[in-house]
Formats: structure tokens, C-alpha cells, sequence
């Protein structure tokens, strides 16, 4: 299984969504495959993404937020899963695209889970019930895609082949600042408020 | 720090329309924690780790809410990378409460504490977050209506460091 099967079925299912991106090779597949959903948020660097999803969570509780990470950002930020754990939250689902490997950039060096990390156990020793690994593509329909649409916490660890996909693909030129915004007024129309922040000048 | 002046930082978070707050508890400001639990005003998330606590306070604001995170002397160096990254770059504004620890007005201050406070300023400086440090509670309503405004204004976060009076 390589990561692009699961964020290929993952796209069409794209309806109201929130959809957070850690800076990671999957952010730029997922960019090319859901360019138009404008539930889309890159979070800049690795390691944050986690926790940004967890506080957009909490401030719109009716909304299924889906958080793309890897394994490189996910060991960068350990310290998420016991709070994740205790929130416990229901809209939440956690994608960990692990490929045991930092292969964003131009160069493969294994990652923890190459070795004896095991992220599934470590989320379920953290309180995350629902932390599943998923080895094929059957496996990722069974358990992935219920993250995608359905209720509850989901912790989906999909352990994937390295997939030189992303390096060829054109890397979007949108910028950060540009996401943010686009991503803050799509929640304004689709929840009917004002984002007090980006308030009138 | 006496109970009265956690009142007062507690009202005064209240009127600056905060909503939401993270926080990894520390030993000079942490009676605000009761107090707003009882209140049930601001939304409280404990945190782990005060890098987590700026990531989670700003997914909080893109999603509509007025948020705070409150973080001891040591919060700026362990969440400067959140800092810069999810605050900064991205530019979301965050309200940052900093438990002056290890400043020349700590009255407990030990060789525990005093590295890690003397270096806190510049850390926030070479981060480019801008900063008041409150001594005492005159005009505090106002310093946290202030802070609050100018980190929303700048889409970034901004930092009411609190020694003095609240350092006891």
C-alpha cells in the first residue's frame, strides 16, 4: 500500500470536512488530489499539526476534523497522544501516513518506527481506544475510511510503502498565509460566524 | 501571589472576550485555574507541553475562538518552535500569560529558576513577540485588554509577563 491509494479514496469523500496537513510529503499529494476542498489547512511545520487539529476540534465540536500526518511529524510531537487521550475527542480523526522513513525532502533516513516504535501501542498506552494499524488497502477501507465520515475518535496508523510520488508532483503555490485565510472564510460561510481575529480593521 | 490579584487576572481575562485557554501549570499564577474552572466562562485544556498548548490554542482561534495560553518562564523555549511556526508564520494571534519565574522581582527565586528567567525576555525578542511585563494589578483590566488587542491585530501572539506582586 502506498499513501496515494488511501488519499485517492479519501478525496471523493470530502463534503464539510476540516482537513489538516502536517508538513509532510503528504501534503503535497493530498493538495494535488483535494485542491478544490476548501476545508484544507497546511500547518506549516511538522509536529503541529496534531495539536492544531485538536484545538479546532474543541472550538467546532460538530465538525469532522482530519488531521494528515507522518510518522517523522508524529514522533516530533509524542507529548499530543496523552492529551488526546484525555480529551477523548468525537469529531477528531488522526491519519499517521508511516513510511518509517524521513523522505520529505531529497533524502530517506529511517525514522523510529523503522525500528522498535510502535505507534498504535503507543496511543493505545496513552488512552486512544480506537488506534488501529492498517497494513493494505483492505484493511485502510475497513478502518480508515469510517474516519472520514463517521463519529468518534479515530487514530489510524497506516503503515505504507515510501512513495517517491510527492517529488514529482508540481508543489502548490499557495502560501501559508493564503491557506489560512481561505480556510478561515470557508468556516465563516459554512458556520455562520465571524473569526474575531480577521474582524473589520 | 494573593487570591485577590488572581481575581483580578481572572476578571480581567473576561472582559478581554477570552473564551478558550491552554496551560501547563506552574507556581506563581496557577490559582487562576480554579477560579476559572468555577467560572466555566473560558474554555480550560490542560497541556503536556507548552509547545502543545500553542498549537492547540491556535487551532481553538482558527475555529472562532479568543484564546490564551498560559506557560511559566520555561514556555518560551519549549514552545518556540510552535511559536514561530503555527503563531508566526501562519499568523495567528494568541494571548500568552507568562508566570515570571527566575526575575530579579521573584521573591522565590533560586539558582532553580534564575538561568531560565533572565534569558526569558530575550528569547521573546529574538522571537519578535511583543511583550509587557505587569508588576502589579493597577490598570490590569486594561494591560490584558491591551496585550489582547495587539496580538489580535498583528495575527500573532503577544505576552503580559507577570512579576512583581504576582512572583510571591
Amino acid at each position: 500500500m502506498i499513501r496515494r491509494e488511501c488519499l485517492e479514496l479519501m478525496a471523493p469523500l470530502m463534503t464539510d470536512q476540516l482537513v489538516l496537513s502536517s508538513q509532510s510529503g503528504q501534503r503535497i499529494e493530498w493538495f494535488h488530489l483535494a485542491a478544490q476542498h476548501e476545508g484544507n489547512l497546511l500547518v506549516g511545520m511538522m509536529g503541529c499539526a496534531t495539536g492544531v487539529g485538536m484545538g479546532l476540534a474543541l472550538a467546532l465540536p460538530h465538525r469532522r476534523v482530519i488531521v494528515l500526518e507522518s510518522d517523522g511529524s508524529v514522533l516530533l510531537s509524542l507529548f499530543n497522544l496523552p492529551t488526546l487521550g484525555n480529551l477523548d475527542l468525537s469529531n477528531l480523526t488522526v491519519f499517521v501516513f508511516d513510511n518509517e522513513v524521513y523522505s520529505g525532502s531529497t533524502m530517506s533516513e529511517p525514522t523510529a518506527t523503522a525500528g522498535k516504535a510502535d505507534l498504535e501501542a503507543i496511543a493505545r498506552a496513552s488512552g486512544i481506544d480506537n488506534a488501529v494499524t492498517v497494513h493494505d488497502i483492505e484493511g485502510f477501507k475497513e478502518h480508515g475510511l469510517p474516519g472520514v465520515t463517521g463519529e468518534g475518535l479515530h487514530y489510524v496508523v497506516c503503515k505504507v510503502e515510501e512513495s517517491l510520488i510527492h517529488r514529482e508532483i508540481p508543489r502548490p503555490n499557495v502560501d501559508l498565509a493564503e491557506y489560512k485565510y481561505r480556510f478561515i472564510r470557508y468556516i465563516e460561510r459554512t458556520e455562520g460566524i465571524t473569526i474575531p481575529f480577521v474582524g473589520l480593521g | 501571589m494573593e487570591p485577590v490579584l488572581a481575581e483580578k487576572i481572572v476578571h480581567g481575562l473576561k472582559a478581554a472576550g477570552i473564551d478558550f485557554m491552554t496551560y501547563l501549570p506552574e507556581s506563581r499564577l496557577s490559582q487562576i485555574l480554579p477560579l476559572l474552572r468555577e467560572d466555566g466562562t473560558v474554555q480550560l485544556v490542560g497541556t503536556a507541553s507548552e509547545q502543545e498548548a500553542i498549537t492547540i490554542a491556535a487551532g481553538a482561534a482558527l475555529g472562532g475562538k479568543r484564546v490564551a495560553c498560559y506557560m511559566e518562564s520555561t514556555g518560551p523555549y519549549v514552545s518556540a518552535y510552535s511559536l514561530l511556526t503555527v503563531g508566526k508564520q501562519m499568523g495567528v494571534p494568541i494571548l500568552l500569560l507568562i508566570g515570571f519565574l527566575g526575575s530579579f522581582a521573584d521573591q522565590r527565586n533560586s539558582f532553580l529558576y534564575v538561568t531560565i528567567g533572565m534569558r526569558m525576555i530575550p528569547t521573546l525578542e529574538g522571537l519578535g513577540i511583543e511583550y509587557r511585563v505587569v508588576e502589579n494589578a493597577e490598570n490590569l483590566e486594561r494591560h490584558i485588554r491591551d496585550a489582547q488587542r495587539v496580538s489580535d491585530s498583528m495575527r500573532q501572539p503577544a505576552a503580559l509577563i507577570f512579576s512583581g506582586e504576582f512572583a510571591r
